[in-house]
């Protein structure tokens, strides 16, 4: 027979490693240190959503653990009777609900801004193939593959999601980018970095043998930096 | 076929007898039309590629011990990847909950079998062949399907997948979607015409509702990825061109017809699951189901939501930004149902006089983890974060949280529950305690490190990774062969205690007036046509 204090005493245990391994973690790139502002926007939506979420979850366990310490069988104590309270009911599906209509508000805002490419200083068209990625600047006539997408640090990139064989998906965490690069179909998404540095990422959806080995890095230079590099580029560097 | 008539006809009635000796002769089962060794068959089978899928999932978890180990080379990888999802969901989930509806629900409304007993018959049989193709891909010419149980094209196409492998997964999957469909009809006929007299709708045990809604899902939904396979299959052979962008197709309509079943499906996996918990909760504390109708009304509701949402897996695909709102709102929506089954549950057992055996554990252990599945759904329907996190680890951790939180420890509450009844005899109690406790501490452990990584931006379906994502990595294969170490108890305790174990009375649980059900008034296992005389439910 299971009594509560183990079961506490595991979950108290459960608790503690989860805590020390958190702790432990490496950095949570965008989620501590977002480099764009829709990265910025899907961070403050993801706390908005802890927040209005979080206290049911809560709730649920600490009354699921409470039942499960407090109403054990005993000799002698027989079990309640009661099995409907329409108040309680209509109350917990109506505080759910509206809780969620308060959390469609900033998802619909979010969405429209993430969606919304804004008028862009700089297009590239990145185009997924088994299995690395292609760029292109077509406003510089620049074509490359298999190295780092290069961009200026605080300007505004569209880019043009496509594929020429299977479905890849363009995913840079730090960037809060994912865009599904189809065959047949061009998807477009932008971004704003907003400090230099080498970002990190990967496909996103599975493309075949060496979908794990399709990685992506994205370079954030100065604006001064990135004419230079374009400039060199064009010249066939 | 007598159809509409309780007898079970002369094919049930060379039965008799053999129910308590069930392995004096391989003809009983080969061809059985009694729903009760057709159910067992099922729970075999489930069980047979649980294990097959659960060791792929091991060499999985051992090659993601490190970064860039080479236990799998990346072909078998996303081979026993793909065969891993499929498994568990056409294989195991949904053939083991049909044999416990086949077991069970026919007792429950009081009925001698169930309506077509031969379909029933075929629809089970119908599995052996789809089994066998998937398992024999493994062994042809180019192995077994390597593109997830998604298999998108063109990954999916011929071009990109050239092998049989493909082809025998399509073919497999119509033989398990036709053995579904015929189960569904079968099911839905028998709950609607085969009740005992006075068991109204409103007294149906909560599993036969949720078994009921689920088939409906299942004949609604299945037809739907049936087309979807076809078209793919003569795409693959026959020069049709429904998914290649080259010819004018469109790969994104594979993505739309694959959800529409699949994110149904996942109801089709968890709402049984459900309807196990809703009995096994109100047993073990010796207390009536808190909001019957409530738990009735949330399950119809969640099988209608459930068609308007399969958009929700396609938020990066690039769909029109209204339309994904939609489907975000929709996805938010279930919420609202699937909280009012949470809630009931806890008020099932609050107050009430909890005995904590195996069932009762997992029973609990479900609530537990199918809240944090829950919750993570709940972010998920938000497109911005789900974006985020879309094809990640993140995902992976949610839906096992669904379907190993949800389906898998549901499906163990019912089968230690029904155990004595199904095989008439007693299984070892602090072995099963033992399964319950390293299955729920692995499975957290396994399991929850997935969220940070994915959140981390590790994608799924990677063969090897970065080398910033190897400490949860190793957490999480640790927490895996803790499973697997108490899926090895839970074999062998099930093993011996069909061979060994105590004798089971009729009813082993002790049953109060308030939560009994009709299986428990007769042996164990029951007499064939389960009742000498048809009970009459007041």
């Amino acid at each position: 027979m299971i009594h509560g204090s183990p079961r506490f005493r595991y979950t108290l245990m459960a608790v503690a490693v989860i805590a020390a391994l958190a702790a432990a973690s490496p950095a949570w790139a965008w989620w501590l240190d977002p480099v764009t502002p829709v990265a910025h926007e899907v961070r403050t939506l993801f706390i908005k959503a802890l927040a209005l979420t979080g206290g049911f979850f809560i709730l649920a366990e600490i009354l699921l653990l409470v039942a499960v310490l407090r109403f054990r069988a005993r000799p002698g104590v027989p079990a309640a009777t009661f099995h409907d309270n329409l108040r309680l009911e209509i109350l917990w599906t109506a505080i759910p609900a509206i809780t969620l209509v308060i959390l469609a508000g900033p998802t619909f805002t979010t969405l429209k801004y993430m969606e919304t490419v804004p008028k862009s200083d700089l297009t590239v068209e990145v185009i997924g193939h088994q299995w690395f990625w292609e760029y292109r600047y077509p406003e510089y006539g620049v074509v490359f593959a298999n190295e780092p997408l290069v961009v200026p640090q605080g300007k505004i990139v569209a880019a043009d999601v496509s594929s020429i064989d299977v479905v890849h998906s363009w995913f840079v965490a730090d960037f809060g980018v994912k865009m599904d690069a189809n065959p047949g179909r061009v998807n477009h998404t932008w971004f704003q970095v907003e400090r230099t540095g080498t970002f990190r990422g990967q496909c996103a959806e599975l493309c075949g043998v060496l979908h794990g080995d399709m990685h992506i890095e994205v370079r954030v230079v100065t604006p001064e930096e990135f004419e230079r590099w374009i400039e060199q580029k064009k010249r066939g560097a | 076929m007598n159809a509409g008539t309780m007898s079970g006809g002369p094919h049930a009635q060379s039965m008799t007898g053999a129910h308590r000796k069930p392995r004096t002769g391989i003809s009983k089962w080969l061809f059985t039309t009694d729903h009760k060794l057709i159910g067992v068959m099922y729970i075999w089978l489930g069980f047979f590629f649980f294990a097959v899928g659960g060791l792929f999932a091991l060499l999985l978890r051992t090659q993601l011990a490190g970064p860039g180990l080479q236990v799998l080379n990346p072909e078998l990888y996303n081979q026993l990847m793909s065969l891993h999802g499929t498994f568990m969901i056409f294989f195991f989930t949904i053939p083991i909950l049909a044999g416990l509806g086949n077991y069970i629900v026919p007792i429950q409304i009081g009925a001698r079998d169930m309506a077509f007993p031969r379909v029933n018959a075929v629809s089970f049989w119908l599995l052996i062949p789809a089994g066998l193709m998937m398992i024999s891909s493994m062994f042809l010419q180019g192995g077994a399907a390597a593109g997830g149980w998604t298999s998108y094209p063109p990954l999916s196409d011929r071009q990109y997948s050239p092998g049989p492998g493909v082809d025998l997964w399509i073919l497999g999957l119509h033989l398990a979607g036709l053995s579904s469909i015929l189960g569904a009809i079968n099911f839905v006929v028998t709950v609607t015409n085969l009740r005992a007299p006075g068991m109204t709708l409103w007294k149906l045990p909560m599993f036969c509702w949720t078994v009921l809604i689920t088939q409906c899902i299942i004949l609604f939904a299945t037809p739907v990825l049936a087309g979807a396979l076809t078209m793919l299959l003569t795409d693959r052979l026959f020069g049709t061109a429904f998914f290649l962008p080259s010819a004018g197709g469109d790969p994104v309509l594979w993505q739309h017809l694959f959800w529409f079943y699949s994110h149904p499906a996942v109801y089709i996996m968890v709402l049984p699951g459900m309807g196990m918990i809703s009995q096994v909760l109100p047993v073990f504390a010796s207390k009536r189901l808190f909001g019957y109708k409530g738990l009735v009304l949330s399950t119809a509701g969640i099988g209608f939501i459930g068609f308007l949402v399969w958009g929700h897996h396609m938020f990066s695909t690039g769909l029109d930004p209204s339309l994904r709102f939609f489907f975000s709102l929709a996805s938010m929506v279930i919420a609202v149902p699937t909280g009012v089954k949470i809630w009931s549950w806890i008020a099932t057992i609050w107050g009430g006089s909890l005995r904590f055996r195996t069932p009762m554990l997992y029973a609990i252990g479900f609530v537990a983890l199918f809240v944090i599945g829950g919750a993570t759904g709940v972010w998920l329907a938000l497109v911005p974060f789900d974006v985020q996190v879309h094809d990640t680890y993140f995902v992976v951790a949610h839906l096992h949280y669904v379907l190993f939180g949800g389906s898998l420890m549901a499906i163990f509450a019912g089968l230690y529950y029904w155990f004595p009844k199904i095989s008439g005899r007693l299984y070892n109690e602090k072995l099963g305690q033992a399964h319950f406790w390293l299955t729920f501490v692995g499975m957290n452990i396994t399991f929850m490190p997935m969220h940070f990584v994915g959140i981390l931006g590790m994608p799924r379906r990677i063969y090897t990774y970065p080398a910033q994502y190897t400490s949860w990595n190793q957490v999480a294969t640790l927490g895996s062969y803790v499973l697997g170490v108490g899926m090895l108890l839970f074999f062998v305790n099930m093993l011996w205690s069909l061979w060994k174990g105590r004798r089971a009375p009729e009813d082993p649980w002790k049953h109060v007036d308030a939560t009994t059900t009709l299986e428990w008034t007769v042996t164990s296992p029951p007499p064939a046509e389960n009742f000498a005389t048809l009970p009459v439910i007041r």
